[in-house]
C-alpha cells in the first residue's frame, strides 16, 4: 500500500484536517478516518456531468462561450449555488455578478444565513470548535442531529474527546443536551438530556429556559414538565463553557422572530458563558457569507444595481426563481431537487447554466452544463469552517478538466 | 355473486405534518449515485408514528400518495423505531418532499419543516426520479 | 440478535446425527455459539428443500462470522462512520491518547476501533476490557452508537 495523504474533508463544513488518503495512479485506493458521507465526497459520484448545449454534447469551450452569451443577454441574471465552491471560485462569482449588474445568492439563503449574519454583526457570541473540543463542558443540540448531517461532529469535537480543560471527555466532564421533535440519533446519545418539544415550539421553549434562568416559573401553551425547564436552566447556569449548536429546526421554527436568539444568548451569558455554532452544512457555505461580506457589507441575497449593491428578500434566490430572474447559473447546487418544485420549476422555462461535478435532476432541464472539478478532490483552494475558521483545501489528484473559478473567470473574459 | 364495492370506496385520508431531516446513509448513497434505486429508496420516504401507521391502516413498507395543494407524489411509509408526536411524518430534505411545499415564502426562506399534506394508502408505484420533473 | 430457536426452525428437525450431535437442537446452540458451521448438516446442504432454510440461515449467521472470542459484531451496513466508539474505546484511548483519545483518527495501530472507507473496523480485540482474566461489561462501544451497529453476542 502506498503512502497516504493527509487530507482536510469536504464532505461537509466541519472540515476535518486528519483523513488518510491512499492513491495509487492518480486514484483513490483507501481513505481513513472519514465518516460515511467523507467517504462519498472522496469516491465521487457515478454520473459525471459533461458540457452540453441544449443537453447535446458539445466541446466544453462552446458551453462556456454559450453561458456567456446568455448571461450577457439577460436583464435579470442571478448566479447561486456557491456552498461547493472554494473561496477563490466565490470571489470569480462575485466579481461576475458585480461586472453583469446581476443578482448573486448561495443556498444560506434559506439555511443558516441568518445566523451566520449575527454572528458576523457580533449579536452572537460565537467560538471554534478547537474551543469546543478543549473547553466546552455544556453542549447543546437544538433543532439539530449532528449524528445524522455532520457524523463526527460529537466524536471529534463536541462531546467524547478528551480536552485540555474536560480530560475526562463526556465520561465525566461534558452534558449533552438535545432540544428536538424527535428523539433523532443525538437525541439518544442525549439520554435523559432530551428535550421532545412540539414543532414550533422552539420560541416558547426558549423563553421558558429565560423565565427559569430568571428564578421565574415557566408557563407553556403545551404539555411539558416545568421541573424539567428549571433542572435546564439550573444546568446551563452552572455552565463554565456552554455552547449551542443552531439547526435548521430551531432557525426554521423561529426564524420570524430571530432577535430573540440574541436576547437569549445575552440572558444566559449574565449568568453565565455561552456561545452558539450554526451547523452549515455544506463545506464552504459560510465562506460565501463572508467572502461576500467583504466586498459588499451583506453575507447574501445581494443585487448589483447601478447604485452599488443592495440586499433585500428582493434578491434571494427564492423570489428571483419565482419571478426576478430572466436567466440563471447555478454552481454546485441542484435547485429542482432542494428547493421546493412550486418554486424550482420555473427554471425548466428560462435559460438555465448548470456548472456541476455530477449529473443531478438539475442539469436534467439544463440548457448548458458545464463540468467542473470537485472541490477537495481534483480542486484546491480555502473554505471557512462552519464556526468561522479558514482552512487550506488541498487536491488530491490530478483532474482533466477546469475547475469552478477558471470556468467563472472565462466567462468573465468572454463577457467583458 | 357478490359485488366488489372496493373500487367504488376511496382509501381514507388523513391528515399530516411533514417535517424534514437529514440522514447520513441516504446523503451518502445519493452522493454517490443519484439516480440509483437505493437513492429513491431512502428518499422517497415517510417515517411515521409506527401506532398512527395501524390507526391509519397503513403497513409498514407500503406505498403512500402524499398529497399538498403544490403537488403529490407516491413514496414508501415505514414505521418509525420510537414512538413520534401525534400527527407528524418524517423525510429526507429532497425533490421528493419538495413536491409539496409551498410557493409562500415570506423571509426568502421557504416553509421545510411545517408541510401540510394529506397521506392515502396507494396502490401506484413510486414517483421515480425523473418523473418529478414532469410534475 | 439471532436466538438458538430462529436457528432450529431453519434445521431439517429430523435429528439425524449426522452432524455428530445428538439433535438438531443441540446443533443450533452449537451454531449460536460458533462451535459449529451450519456446512456440517449434509441434509442442510445436500437436499434441495433446504435451499430456502439454507439461504436464510447463512443470513442470520452471516454477522456473527466476524464475531472474535469477545463476542464482538459490527453491523456494517449500519455503521455511518462517525468515530464515536474510535474516541470512546477505553483501550483506544489508553493506547492513543492524543490521536483517538481526543477525537482525531487513530496515530498507531494498536487501537481497536478505526473507521476505514466509511465503515468502522475491528483489530487487537485480544485487547478488549470484555476479554481476559480481568474481564468487565465494558459498553463503551455500544452506548455511543448511534445506530446499534455494534453489539456483542
Amino acid at each position: 500500500m502506498t503512502k497516504p495523504i493527509t487530507w482536510t474533508c469536504t464532505g461537509c463544513a466541519l472540515l476535518c484536517e486528519d483523513i488518510l488518503v491512499y492513491i495509487k495512479d492518480n486514484r483513490i485506493e483507501k481513505v481513513e478516518h472519514a465518516c460515511l458521507k467523507g467517504k462519498a465526497r472522496v469516491y465521487g459520484c457515478k454520473h459525471a456531468a459533461t458540457s452540453t448545449v441544449d443537453q447535446k454534447e458539445v466541446d466544453v469551450n462552446n458551453a462556456i462561450s454559450q453561458a456567456a452569451e446568455i448571461l450577457e443577454k439577460a436583464k435579470n441574471p442571478l448566479l447561486y449555488g456557491w456552498s461547493n465552491s472554494t473561496s477563490e471560485a466565490q470571489v470569480a462569482g462575485i466579481e461576475l455578478a458585480q461586472t453583469l449588474g446581476a443578482c448573486i445568492d448561495s443556498t444560506s439563503s434559506f439555511c443558516q444565513g441568518i445566523t451566520i449574519n449575527d454572528i458576523i454583526n457580533g449579536s452572537v457570541p460565537s467560538c471554534t470548535l478547537e474551543d469546543v473540543r478543549e473547553k466546552a463542558d455544556v453542549l447543546i443540540y437544538w433543532g439539530a442531529d449532528p449524528m445524522s448531517s455532520h457524523p463526527r461532529h460529537l466524536s471529534r469535537y463536541s462531546y467524547f474527546p478528551r480536552g485540555e480543560l474536560r480530560q475526562r471527555g463526556y465520561e465525566e466532564d461534558r452534558t449533552a443536551i438535545c432540544i428536538d421533535v424527535t428523539q433523532s440519533r443525538t437525541a439518544k446519545i442525549s439520554k435523559d438530556m432530551f428535550f421532545c418539544i412540539p414543532p414550533g415550539g422552539d420560541a416558547e421553549f426558549m423563553r421558558a429556559l429565560m423565565d427559569g434562568l430568571a428564578g421565574r416559573v415557566p408557563k407553556l401553551s403545551f404539555d411539558f414538565d416545568i421541573k424539567r425547564i428549571l433542572e435546564l436552566a439550573a444546568v446551563l447556569k452552572k455552565a463554565e463553557f456552554g455552547v449551542i449548536f443552531a439547526g435548521l429546526g430551531l432557525v426554521y421554527s423561529i426564524k420570524e422572530e430571530f432577535d430573540l436568539i440574541s436576547e437569549f444568548m445575552s440572558t444566559l451569558n449574565r449568568l453565565s458563558n455561552f456561545f452558539l455554532i450554526p451547523m452549515a452544512g455544506h463545506f464552504n457555505m459560510r465562506g460565501f457569507n463572508h467572502n461576500l461580506h467583504e466586498e459588499t457589507g451583506y453575507i447574501h441575497r445581494v443585487g448589483f444595481t447601478k447604485n452599488g449593491p443592495v440586499s433585500s428578500v428582493e434578491y434571494s434566490v427564492v423570489e428571483q426563481l419565482k419571478h426576478g430572474a430572466d436567466a440563471v447559473m447555478v454552481v454546485g447546487s441542484d435547485p429542482l431537487a432542494s428547493l421546493p418544485l412550486s418554486i424550482s420549476r420555473r427554471l425548466k422555462d428560462i435559460p438555465l447554466i448548470l456548472v456541476d461535478p455530477c449529473s443531478n435532476l438539475s442539469t436534467r432541464v439544463a440548457d448548458v452544463t458545464i463540468p467542473c472539478g470537485v472541490s477537495g478532490i481534483e480542486v484546491g483552494g480555502t473554505a471557512t469552517r462552519l464556526d468561522g475558521k479558514k482552512m487550506d483545501i488541498s487536491p488530491l489528484i490530478q483532474g482533466d478538466g477546469l475547475s469552478d473559478e477558471m470556468i467563472v473567470r472565462r466567462i468573465i473574459e468572454e463577457v467583458n | 355473486m357478490a359485488l366488489d364495492v372496493s373500487k367504488f370506496i376511496k382509501a381514507p385520508e388523513y391528515d399530516i405534518k411533514i417535517i424534514t431531516r437529514r440522514d447520513v446513509f441516504q446523503a451518502s448513497i445519493c452522493e454517490e449515485d443519484r439516480f440509483s434505486d437505493e437513492c429513491l429508496e431512502l428518499s422517497a420516504l415517510i417515517v411515521l408514528d409506527a401506532a398512527e401507521m395501524k390507526r391509519m391502516g397503513i403497513k409498514d413498507g407500503a406505498n403512500v400518495r402524499l398529497t399538498s395543494i403544490w403537488g403529490s407524489v407516491v413514496v414508501r411509509a415505514r414505521a418509525s423505531p420510537r414512538e413520534e408526536q401525534k400527527g407528524l411524518g418524517f423525510m429526507v430534505n429532497g425533490p421528493w418532499v419538495n413536491a409539496l411545499v409551498s410557493d409562500e415564502t415570506p423571509d426568502g426562506i421557504p416553509v421545510f419543516k411545517d408541510i401540510e399534506a394529506k397521506i392515502t394508502i396507494s396502490k401506484d408505484g413510486m414517483t421515480g426520479i425523473l418523473e418529478l420533473l414532469l410534475l | 440478535m439471532t436466538s438458538a430457536m430462529e436457528i432450529y426452525q431453519l434445521l431439517p428437525k429430523t435429528n439425524c446425527k449426522k452432524c455428530n450431535e445428538s439433535t438438531c437442537m443441540a446443533f443450533a446452540v452449537a451454531l449460536l455459539s460458533r462451535t459449529k458451521q451450519y456446512t456440517e448438516c449434509p441434509p442442510l446442504m445436500e437436499e434441495d428443500k433446504y435451499i430456502d432454510s439454507r439461504q436464510k440461515l447463512e443470513n442470520i449467521l452471516k454477522p456473527m462470522e466476524g464475531a472474535e472470542e469477545t463476542g464482538l459484531i459490527i453491523h456494517e451496513e449500519l455503521c455511518s462512520g462517525c468515530g464515536n466508539c474510535v474516541v470512546a474505546c477505553p483501550v483506544n484511548v489508553a493506547n492513543d491518547p492524543h490521536g483517538s483519545g481526543k477525537g482525531f483518527g487513530p496515530t498507531n495501530g494498536k487501537v481497536i476501533f478505526r473507521v476505514e472507507n466509511g465503515k468502522v473496523k475491528a483489530a487487537n480485540i485480544e485487547e478488549c476490557r470484555r476479554f481476559g482474566k480481568d474481564r468487565i461489561l465494558c459498553r463503551a462501544c455500544i452506548d455511543p452508537c448511534p445506530t446499534e451497529a455494534i453489539e456483542f453476542v
